[in-house]
């Protein structure tokens, strides 16, 4: 039988672990290692640069009512300290957007938690699953791609 | 426990590794007892899908017992055999409710990667690279199923292991072929690649009422099995293709197209060798000799379904065939959660039956012999299944039969 002391995980990943990298450098990182594997998105024009959007918006499938006022979820009031904070109705009646101005990786990360645990309830952990052997580079370069994937591109 | 992990390009090893175990609320775990190869894993272990990493455990399609359940788990039970699909969904997000379970927004915990290459992230898949999320592989002893009560279904008792792996990953892909093309009474389906997923496409185009089923591969052991499912076939290595698909649809072309060969894909003369430098000079990432077939061959105004697996991009993509020809090209990971309670009920009144395509039973030892027979398809290997609680003396016993006799 599979080991059945289960510390569960929180529903609610711990805001702030180890964070060196922060958006740039984590996205050369990234970046480096699509090319690396051959990826596509290398070879693109570089004109002078279009301006980024400055947001970060997902969408929920929940009631903008619920994300608004002063029953919202604490993550999200959380948020709404340190950024602009946008909720609007999605067109069709599909769900809320979730807007964040000016959200850097942790934050970036902190939407899609909260967009999951909104969702469903949880937010899903990888680590502590079944591995075999690693290589030295392998062990190294894990957590460090899972910090800049869970970051996300944007 | 004992796990098949891969250890570099075209290695795999069987190694030992922590059990797993409930990582979420709404984890279930299963004890594995059929866990199938898969035509996506020979991308891997070729080296084509980034992220995988040695010490990865693999395997996606199988089926076993639950064995311990989350707290929040409502449907699931200790004991139930079930069928677990490849695909994780979350059955809550927008895609989920709409049935695109493989666009789940939620179970790709790390989705930085493929938000990069692709534009944006798609479900977690088991046993399948970091990139899909990094979800540790079912062949092994046990295996944490996220979210159990949407991804894992109870298998009617009269069908055995041996049918209802398949309905994992091979059988709901296949029938989302045929699905995405619309197949319907009267229509002509070619379908390219007669692996399990092929297989699989040319049974689902039949039950869902086509007129005629041409299947293409070179392996006549797969062409037999074709055959036998009720399709016409085609060796691309004696007869052109594309001739010989206008002669048998009069000159129309396939109404419905479905390629199930994916990125590494195999052919003859020029093209090939063309495809097989640039992939190997990394020009292309993905070779598409079939995909190019079958927009070329497709009917006007019909449909090109996709199933085989494509990562990056490929050459010489004929866009002016789909553009002129007005083709509909539909594609994805498969949306098993949607298709496989249908399928299981369809083998329990021996509807569809699939234990055919397990030609290999093997314990868990034998994972690296498997994946060769498997790659290589020798031995007329279409699938090898491993039965992580059996030992390499007692295989044959602790397996389900390898053939099936049974009705289609
Ligand atoms: N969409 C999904 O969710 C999903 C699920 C499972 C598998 N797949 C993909 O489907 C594809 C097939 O999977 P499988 O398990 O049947 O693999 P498989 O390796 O058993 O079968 C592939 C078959 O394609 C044949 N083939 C190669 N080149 C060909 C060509 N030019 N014309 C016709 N046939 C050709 C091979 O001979 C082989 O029999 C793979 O790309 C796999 O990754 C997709
Ligand atoms: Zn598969
Ligand atoms: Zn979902």
């Amino acid at each position: 039988m599979p080991a059945s002391l289960m510390p569960l995980a929180p529903l609610r990943r711990p805001a702030a672990r180890g964070r060196t990298h922060r958006g740039r450098n984590g996205l050369l990182l990234l970046g480096a290692a699509a090319a690396a594997a051959g990826a596509v998105a290398a070879r693109r024009a570089r004109p002078a640069r279009p301006r980024q959007s400055t947001w970060y918006a997902v969408t929920v499938q929940a009631d903008p009512a619920e994300l608004t006022g002063p029953d919202r979820p604490d993550v999200l009031a959380r948020l709404a300290e340190r950024h602009d904070v946008r909720v609007t109705p999605a067109p069709g009646g599909r769900g809320a957007e979730i807007a964040v101005a000016a959200a850097d990786g942790r934050t970036r990360e902190e939407v899609r938690a909260l967009k999951q645990l909104l969702e469903t309830g949880e937010v899903l952990v990888v680590e502590g699953q079944p591995e075999g052997r690693r290589t030295m580079l392998g062990r190294a370069a894990l957590p460090v791609f899972r910090r800049l994937a869970r970051r996300g591109a944007r | 426990m004992k796990a098949l992990c891969w250890t570099g390009v075209n290695q795999v090893a069987v190694e030992d590794v922590p059990e797993p175990r409930l990582l979420n609320r709404q984890d279930a775990l299963i004890r594995v007892t059929a866990s199938s190869v898969c035509g996506s894993d020979l991308h891997l272990l070729d080296g084509y899908v980034p992220t995988v990493m040695a010490g990865d455990v693999l395997g996606h399609e199988f089926v076993g017992e639950v064995v311990e359940v989350g707290p929040d788990v409502r449907e699931r039970r200790v004991g139930e055999r079930v069928t677990v699909c490849s695909i994780i969904g979350c059955g809550r997000c927008r895609y989920c409710l709409e049935g695109l379970w493989s666009l789940c927004d939620n179970t790709n915990p790390d989705p930085g990667f493929l938000e990069k290459l692709i534009g944006h992230a798609t479900a977690g898949i088991f046993g399948y690279s970091h990139a899909m999320g990094g979800f540790a592989g079912s062949h092994a002893e046990y295996v944490r199923v996220p979210y159990a009560d949407v991804n894992a279904f109870p298998v009617p008792e009269n069908v055995p292991d041996s049918s209802a792996v398949f309905a994992s990953d091979a059988v709901p892909t296949g029938w989302m072929g045929a699905d995405m093309g619309g197949v319907g009474p009267g229509d002509v389906v070619a379908v390219w690649g007669c692996g399990g997923v092929g297989q699989m496409a040319a049974l689902a185009s039949l039950r869902m009422g086509a007129e005629r089923v041409i299947a293409i591969d070179r392996f006549p052991e797969r062409l037999a099995m074709a055959e036998g499912i009720g399709a016409q076939t085609l060796d691309y290595r004696r007869v052109d293709v594309l001739d010989a698909l206008k002669e048998l649809t009069g000159g129309r072309g396939p109404d419905v197209c479905i390629e199930a060969v994916g990125m590494e894909s195999h052919g003859t003369g020029a093209q090939y060798a063309y495809d097989r430098v640039k992939q190997a000079t990394r020009l292309q990432t993905d070779r598409g000799l079939a995909l190019r077939q079958a927009v070329h061959a497709c009917r006007k105004g019909g449909t090109v379904s996709v199933l085989g697996v494509y990562l990056g991009v490929v050459d010489k993509f004929p866009m002016g065939a789909v553009m002129n020809k007005g083709l509909t090209l539909r594609s994805g990971q498969q949306h098993g959660q949607r298709y496989i309670p249908m399928i299981l009920d369809r083998m329990r009144q021996g509807d569809i039956d699939a234990s055919h395509l397990l030609t290999h039973p093997l314990p868990l030892q034998d994972g690296p012999k498997g994946y060769e027979l498997f790659k290589e398809k020798r031995d007329g290997c279409v699938r090898a299944v491993f039965h992580p609680g059996s030992h390499p003396a007692s295989s044959q016993a602790a397996s389900e039969p390898a053939t099936a006799d049974a009705p289609r």
